[in-house]
């Protein structure tokens, strides 16, 4: 009974192992810079990475959820850019909020420790390095890399919980989001764990040099234990029958 | 349910409006128990040599303990609910419980934190515990019965597919999120070091060395959700209550019944985003131009001059 469930749901551990995979992904590119951060002697937001990661990647799970609930028939694509939209909405207000307390709170100019000049507005980041610390605040390349890994950590998230939600519905029915979406979060904290060892605690985002060497390990462990992940959360259903 | 647009905006704003004040309490409760990433330098400080009256607690990462106390609250609520409570009844007592039990684990972390520093001579105050701890409980309560309400109304009238417990533990975790990524910034880099230059950029070496003494007397943990109630909260409780307000506001307003209507919801969204972005970018502008740039730039000048 199990073997037999586990082959036909090949797809969806598929689809679990690819969307785990893109949350470690997502969260590399989310810049943060930890306990150092919240005291500004480091560019980021003052957050953990599993923490910021997690939140903006829940919030995506809702509004993917409330879509697919609203319109069963809705296309996968719909319910993953509904995702994406409702992580980047969360990411893109903490940010500005946060980028408000340094502003205006602290008063400390932004500035990243990585580049000499911003990739994408091109102004000068050292002459704003105050001493002793490793830049802080979110300058702009950090606010679009959080961007970029709020979108895929929110289009990982709906796409588990897509899959999830077709093996579990015809099982359990009504209970069937419920459950989905419990491992959701799980599936969520094991591959954000993951990368936030690959990183350390701390990165800037996808300008860090950090994010081109730890990337294709962090990738090729989260695939492993997403798709572990699958297995498990089909051997569930197991038990459901 | 199926409400009208008049209905459903006033819905949205009550829901915008819950976690306003949810955001608002949660960081606060943060401050006063001294969790998250600023407590580093609260823990450090007795290593240092500065003792120091602030409280300890630090149960877990800020979006885990709340989503902890937010999730009891939830159940709590859901069996008194079951069992034919009142909804305002069981909602307070739901969020009293959830309250309670992070009481329970602030009051054991804070005495066991102390007194692994025993060797650095950090006296564990009695009277903090008993002034501060009843302060950490109902800064929680209030943050816990707004989630539930939000949960509630999500779950019962807008027909959201999850239960209320796990829609409490959601907004619990990203309001424990949004909490210590805004917020907290401003306790640990502005409050724990105010004796220092405003502006100034805080340097490494300082690590440790945060303010102990009070405009009169000893700082305590009182002291410092004084000072953060005036900014770091607030702002905080408008980050999240504008992450719930926009990533339902698009929905609200276009009532989508076709694909192509949740396709202009997510344009809609993605539009939010990117004036967010641009606004970031203006703050990211005005603030380089007033505090920097700082002296190397001023040297480099000299020098080519």
């Amino acid at each position: 009974m199990a073997t037999e469930l586990l082959l036909l749901s090949l797809q969806e551990i598929l689809f679990i192992a690819i969307s785990g995979t893109l949350i470690c992904i997502a969260v590399h590119f989310v810049p943060v810079g930890g306990a150092p951060a919240a005291m500004a002697q480091a560019t980021g937001i003052g957050t953990g990475t599993v923490e910021l990661a997690a939140g903006s990647g829940l919030v995506g799970l809702l509004t993917a959820s409330y879509m697919y609930s609203s319109v069963p028939d809705a296309p996968m694509a719909l319910v993953l850019a509904a995702g994406a939209i409702g992580s980047m909405t969360m990411m893109a207000v903490t940010m500005f909020f946060g980028g408000l307390v340094y502003a205006y709170g602290v008063g400390v100019p932004f500035a990243s420790a990585q580049v000499k000049k911003d990739p994408i507005t091109g102004a000068r980041q050292d002459i704003y390095m105050s001493k002793g610390t490793q830049g802080q605040g979110l300058p702009m390349v950090c606010y679009v890399s959080g961007l970029i890994g709020g979108a895929l950590g929110g289009i990982g998230g709906a796409m588990i919980y897509f899959a999830l939600e077709s093996i579990y519905k015809p099982l359990i029915g009504e209970s069937a989001p419920a459950v989905a979406g419990i491992f959701t979060m799980g599936v969520f904290y094991v591959n954000a764990v993951i990368a936030s060892y690959g990183v350390g605690g701390t990165i800037e985002g996808f300008h860090d040099p950090k994010f081109r060497r730890v990337l294709p390990k962090d990738t090729l462990t989260a695939f492993i234990v997403s798709l572990l992940c699958g297995v498990v959360a089909v051997l569930i259903a197991w038990g459901m029958v | 349910m199926v409400l009208d647009l008049t209905m459903s905006m006033a819905i949205l704003a009550l829901m915008g409006a819950l976690a306003t004040i949810a955001g608002c309490l949660e960081d606060l409760e943060s401050d006063v128990g001294s969790q998250s990433n600023p407590n580093s330098q609260v823990q450090l400080a007795p290593q240092m040599n500065f003792l120091h009256r602030i409280y300890n607690k630090a149960v877990s990462g800020e979006p885990v303990s709340n989503g902890m106390s937010a999730v009891i609250s939830g159940t709590v609520t859901v069996v008194l609910l079951d069992k034919g409570f009142f909804l305002l009844t069981a909602i307070a007592l739901g969020a009293l419980v959830g309250a309670i039990v992070l009481g329970i684990f602030a009051t054991t972390s804070y005495a066991g934190r102390v007194a692994s520093q025993a060797r650095f001579k950090q006296p564990l105050y009695m009277d903090i515990m008993r002034y501060t701890t009843p302060s950490i409980i109902s800064h929680n309560f209030i943050m816990n019965v707004c989630l539930v309400s939000l949960a509630y109304i999500q779950c019962v009238v807008l027909g959201h597919p999850f239960p209320i417990p796990f829609l409490a533990l959601v907004w619990g975790i990203t309001a424990g999120a949004v909490g210590s990524s805004v917020g907290d910034v401003h306790y640990g880099a502005e409050r724990e070091f105010q004796n220092r230059e405003f502006g100034c950029g805080l340097n490494t070496a300082l690590s440790g060395r945060i303010v102990i003494k009070a405009e009169s007397g000893l700082r305590n943990s009182i002291d410092n959700v004084w000072f953060c109630a005036k900014y770091g909260g607030p702002v905080t409780g408008l980050g999240l209550g504008l992450v719930v307000f926009l990533s339902s506001w698009p929905a609200t307003i276009i009532q989508p019944r076709t694909i192509d209507d949740f396709w202009l919801t997510i344009i809609i969204g993605l539009i939010i985003v990117v004036l967010l972005g641009i606004a970031h970018r203006l703050v990211e502008y005005s603030i380089n131009n007033a505090y920097g740039p700082y002296k190397e730039e001023k040297n480099e000048k000299e020098a080519a001059a």
